[in-house]
């Protein structure tokens, strides 16, 4: 009553949304929640896959937490913090993005119904945020480092965690194959740390064994002018001049116009032209180099008049193609043909071209540098190539991460299960409301053995009950117990190599946690009016529902 | 449809446009997945085999194809639906893998995919069925390893190699001539195949087609075939022993490439640029024929006044020549591409021993044969058919059947056709199966079940009882354990495949059954489809 005699204040403007309180709070639980749900189903080895259309039509098919996010196009403001995490987690480690959104659902979930009880959100801030401290602490003690061991050994022991992350993949059949490569692939490269300098080339078409890893660069065959068959096709230690200049007959000078009043002078200009030209060519083959290539047009003439003093000439090569030749052949690109001295000149083993599949590749082999790698793809389908890659690339990430700190944990399931057994013994020991908001974190750890449970269609309360028995073991011997895929029961992941690096899940859990309490400390929403756009409706009416639905729930309880 | 409630049954709007979106999920996805790849593969089970029927495809210009390769027909198709395009892609990627068996992958991976669906229903995870599927396909590649038999040929017995392009090619309408087809194909493939380090550029082999004659007509030019003639009429039509000039620059007065401009202001300078022009002409046509060529193949046109100094000068000549034509010309004759006049030299002509033009029945149109050429590293197929389908159709028959000989070259193992390769493996699987231990075992002979829809399918299509049949050529391998029975799809009498002379290569099949399985683990693997409602 009395608030209708106040006149009423209007602090914003018209059609501006707020919702605030726990009503609100727990609209974005139940949002975030929702979103986890999606993703849910990705987890593990036994993961399905997500089809999903885009506005213009494009197809996806991925088990990727990041990739499925990122396609997913949420809007929600709460929901989009998971969106940011998964991407933060993939290039942060580059694996684990599903984990890391399902333990942020998780932990919210675990959280609501304190909130509906009444408890602060800050105080299960502060809690979760205790929580994870520990957390990571346990796991870095748990880890299990792989220095020190020979380069053979090392080499086996991270094909195992690349072996991990394929096997929740579409390529998992063939996981050792492309675990091996991954790591050769890594492992030339050193400690450089540009990733471009894997690069992956897709070739649709054959059989996914088909795929190989070539020692140097390889890369499809460019547009090639006439004359080009007539070029020789192999080479021995050829040398190799690296050019980001046009090669073709054209006007030096662009806008420029030549006007002659003496027709005879005729000749004379065409003639200066062609000898700009053929000037560049003969320093070319002066340097002695067998393959030139140039990331801009090589014309037709420079193709015949290579072709007729047998050099290989490729135009149009993609930049990051001819950067990746400079830093394995150990050239550097020019931008004039002029001063061409050896030291610019790269050099490998053996240059060849190659059928692959439907196309013809390009393909430097054996070069000195050895400072790159590319891995040829095959595949049956478009889709699968791209899926592929992405799994690729995701192991490629593990496995420089696992090289760099070379510390493992048992994967499976099993470490969040013994984090969780660790956690809940510390809650024990606390006095106080935070023993019970620990004791909820730790539930939600165990989430990601339960969903491996439930995708691959095994009783989840009944493994879950049993690793648990495991894990409580004073021996402190079932440590290392995880879900066993295969048969449904639970196995010692670590004596399976189901290995991931620790860093992953460090990550994971951080990621989760900060997200959790961003969402947990929101309180009041604000939502401006959308300037004319056709989404304004839909978008104001999810709030306008959103909040309708929190009020609702409000009314209800009291 | 909206992804989620709250506990009001109010929908969160959480995706863009949510409304618009449907999203399919669980079983009900993978029941409608496996429908649509189901739905292609029917309809080209009935293209299977020597018996197939072939398809009449509209495209949207009106144009009509009449085929019977499996890789064309569904790229014809224009499938819209996602699972449906996975199934085209498969098709494509046998082709530019393999190029032969581009039907029997698709009929197979529907067969796999049918034998998934009974196991869903079952309640098998579909992750079980694919790693199931995946374990019998690699029992199924071993088991073909082992049947196959490595064929001996070289250069002058490449009788083997006609027979296996006779296989693939009895199932195309040209199957009236065959022989001559195949041994076509062959010759053409070894002629520019580079039998050390076993790799045939197909680029190399140039197929050319035209309207009229039989097919019996068809030919293979050890040369090359130009759809062109001469520029001038009254040129002569045949020389012999041609040295062969091959440009690309046109008979023309040069143009610098900038931007130029000639003041001309008296009708003195008029009169020598005229007079220059003139002896521009004069110059290349001299130039050409100072260093010997008897014949100038140019990649531009030239005007009347060019012409007419080349008739004169009694040079034949041929203009408009394709870039790509006059790189396999340069590549037989052994001539270089010359692209100024200044560079002509005699070791830069091409050589050949016969040029000539020849005309074709009552029409006007010629094309021009050069022949006994220097390095006949590139060869022509010319083809004759009655009509323009048909030459299309005999030309994408003539491409697997060169196929099939590269991979024969690459891999000289091959199995025997007619069913038998796969009913041997199914044998295989099956009784691979029972050593599994878990779900797996089932899915295993569902896979084992799946090989056996090829031959059923060959059966179906010949007219014979597909079960009968089946059941009775299985039993005869099984009773004398001898791989190579299979459908006897021609009527000839006789089951035995080495009789019937029916192969196919190894690494094809191999690559049938891997991509098919692969493909279908894809498939079952998704479980949620999102996607705008109007799709």
């Amino acid at each position: 009553m009395a608030s209708m005699m106040q006149p009423q204040i209007i602090l914003l403007k018209e059609g501006t949304d707020t919702s605030q309180g726990k009503a609100q709070l727990l609209s974005n639980i139940n949002a975030v929640t929702a979103v986890g749900d999606v993703v849910r189903t990705t987890l593990g080895p036994r993961g399905m896959d997500k089809l999903i259309h885009d506005d213009k039509g494009s197809v996806t098919i991925s088990n990727d937490g990041a990739t499925i996010m990122k396609l997913l196009d949420i809007v929600h403001p709460a929901a989009k913090i998971l969106v940011d995490i998964a991407k933060s987690q993939d290039s942060e480690v580059g694996d684990g993005t599903t984990t890391v959104v399902l333990l942020a659902a998780e932990f919210l979930k675990e959280a609501k119904p304190f909130v509906e009880d009444g408890v602060h959100s800050q105080n299960l801030i502060r809690s979760y945020r205790t929580a994870s401290t520990l957390a990571i602490e346990k796991v870095k003690e748990l880890a299990v480092s792989i220095e020190g061991k020979s380069v053979e050994e090392k080499k086996g022991l991270l094909a195992k965690c690349a072996a991990t992350t394929l096997s929740s993949k579409l390529i998992g059949g063939e996981k050792e194959f492309f675990a091996t490569m991954v790591v050769d692939a890594v492992m030339a490269i050193g400690d450089d740390d540009r990733l471009s300098l894997i690069g992956i080339k897709k070739v649709p078409g054959g059989n996914m064994r088909d795929s190989f890893l070539v020692d140097g660069v390889a890369f499809k065959k460019t547009f090639s002018y006439a004359g080009f068959e007539q070029q020789p096709k192999k080479f021995l230690i050829p040398k190799i001049l690296l050019l980001n200049i046009e090669l073709e007959l054209k006007s030096e000078k662009e806008n420029a116009e030549i006007r002659l009043s003496d027709p005879s002078q005729y000749q004379s200009i065409v003639d200066a032209e062609w000898n700009i030209i053929y000037d560049k060519l003969d320093k070319c083959v002066e340097s002695g180099a067998k393959v030139v290539l140039s990331r801009l047009a090589i014309g037709d003439l420079a193709t015949q008049y290579f072709a007729d003093r047998d050099i290989f000439c490729a135009g149009r090569v993609a930049e990051e193609d001819l950067n990746r030749v400079a830093a394995a052949a150990g050239g550097t690109v020019q931008t004039s043909v002029n001063n061409i001295i050896p030291e610019v000149l790269g050099t490998c083993e053996i240059f060849e071209e190659k059928q692959v599949g439907g196309e013809r590749f390009n393909i430097f082999s054996g070069c000195p540098s050895g400072r790159t790698a590319t891995i040829v793809l095959r595949g049956g389908a478009d889709q699968f190539i791209e899926e592929a890659e992405r799994s690729l690339h995701d192991a490629i990430m593990i496995v420089r991460r696992a090289v760099k700190n070379s510390t493992v944990v048992p994967g499976g399931g099993a470490i969040d299960m013994e984090v969780s057994k660790y956690l809940r013994q510390h809650s024990r020991t606390i006095a106080g409301k935070p023993q019970l908001f620990i004791n909820s974190y730790a539930k939600a750890l165990e989430v990601i053995p339960r969903q491996l449970c439930d995708n691959a269609g095994f009783d989840a309360t009944d493994v879950l009950n049993k690793l648990r028995q495991k894990h409580a073991m004073q021996s402190g011997e079932g440590a290392s117990y995880g879900v066993d895929i295969n048969t449904g029961g639970i196995a010692d992941s670590y004596a399976n190599f189901v290995w991931e690096p620790a860093v992953v899940k460090i990550n994971a859990i951080n990621a989760a946690t900060e997200a959790a309490c961003l969402i947990l400390s929101v309180d009041e929403t604000v939502k401006n009016p959308k300037s004319q756009s056709a989404q304004g409706d839909a978008a104001a009416g999810a709030m306008g529902r959103g909040r309708g639905g929190g009020r609702g729930r409000g009314m209800r309880r009291r | 449809m909206a992804l989620a409630f709250d506990e009001f049954g109010r929908p969160f709007i959480i995706l863009r446009e949510q409304d618009q979106k449907t999203r399919l999920r669980g079983i009900d996805a993978q029941k409608a997945n496996i429908a649509a790849g189901k739905a292609v593969a029917r309809i080209l089970r009935s293209s299977l085999g020597p018996k197939g029927m072939d398809k009449m495809l509209q495209g949207p210009d009106g144009d009509v194809t009449i085929t019977n390769d499996g890789a064309t027909i569904l790229e014809q198709m224009d499938v819209d639906n996602q699972i449906a395009k996975l199934m085209v892609e498969l098709s494509r990627s046998q082709d530019y893998e393999i190029g032969d068996g581009t039907t029997g992958v698709v009929v197979m991976a529907g067969a796999l995919l049918e034998q998934a669906e009974r196991q869903l229903d079952r309640g098998i995870h579909p992750i079980r069925i694919a790693e199931g599927y995946e374990m019998a396909s690699r029992v199924a590649v071993e088991h073909l390893e082992r049947i196959s038999q490595k064929f001996e040929f070289d250069v002058n017995n490449y009788e083997p190699l006609v027979q296996t392009c006779m296989t693939t090619l009895s199932s195309k309408i040209v199957n009236r001539c065959k022989r001559r087809l195949a041994e076509i194909a062959v010759k053409a493939v070894l002629a520019v195949a580079d039998l050390e380090r076993r790799d045939v550029n197909l680029d190399l082999i140039k197929v050319e087609g035209k309207v009229g004659g039989n097919l019996e007509d068809t030919e293979l030019i050890y040369g090359i075939l130009v759809d062109k003639d001469m520029s001038h009429p009254q040129m002569p039509k045949q020389i012999e022993d041609a040295h062969i000039a091959i440009l690309t620059c046109p008979f023309e007065p040069p143009k610098p490439k900038t931007k130029h401009k000639v003041d001309i202001d008296t009708v003195q300078k008029f009169e020598t640029l005229r007079k220059q022009e003139q002896q521009y002409f004069d110059e290349m046509v001299q130039k050409c024929k100072d260093v010997g060529a008897t014949l100038v193949i140019c990649q531009w046109g030239f005007d009347d006044e060019a012409n007419h100094l080349l008739m004169h000068r009694n040079l034949p000549a041929v203009r408009w020549v394709g870039g790509v034509e006059l790189e396999l010309i340069a590549i037989a004759t052994g001539g270089r591409i010359v692209p100024r006049f200044q560079e002509l030299t005699p070791e830069k002509l091409g050589k050949a021993g016969m040029v000539r033009e020849k005309s074709f029945g009552t029409t006007k149109e010629r094309m021009l044969y050069i022949e006994h050429c220097a390095n006949s590293k590139a060869v022509t197929i010319f083809i004759r058919g009655g009509n323009k389908m048909m030459i299309e159709e005999t030309k994408r028959s003539i491409h697997d059947a060169l196929c099939v000989a590269r991979n024969l070259i690459r891999n000289k193992s091959i199995v025997y056709g007619g069913g038998a390769a796969e009913i041997a493996c199914s044998l295989a699987v099956d009784a691979a199966a029972d050593k599994y231990p878990g779900v797996e075992q089932y899915a295993i002979r569902a896979f084992a079940e799946a090989l056996d829809s090829v031959p059923m399918a060959l059966a179906e299509n010949s007219g014979l009882q597909p079960i009968e049949t089946l059941s009775a050529v299985k039993s005869q391998q099984l009773k004398e354990n001898i791989p190579f029975y299979g459908i006897d799809c021609n009527d000839v009498g006789t089951n035995d495949m080495r009789e019937q002379n029916v192969f196919e290569t190894l690494i094809g099949k191999q690559q049938q059954i891997l991509l098919a399985t692969q493909v279908v683990k894809m498939i079952l693997k998704i479980d949620d489809v999102i996607s705008n409602s109007e799709y």
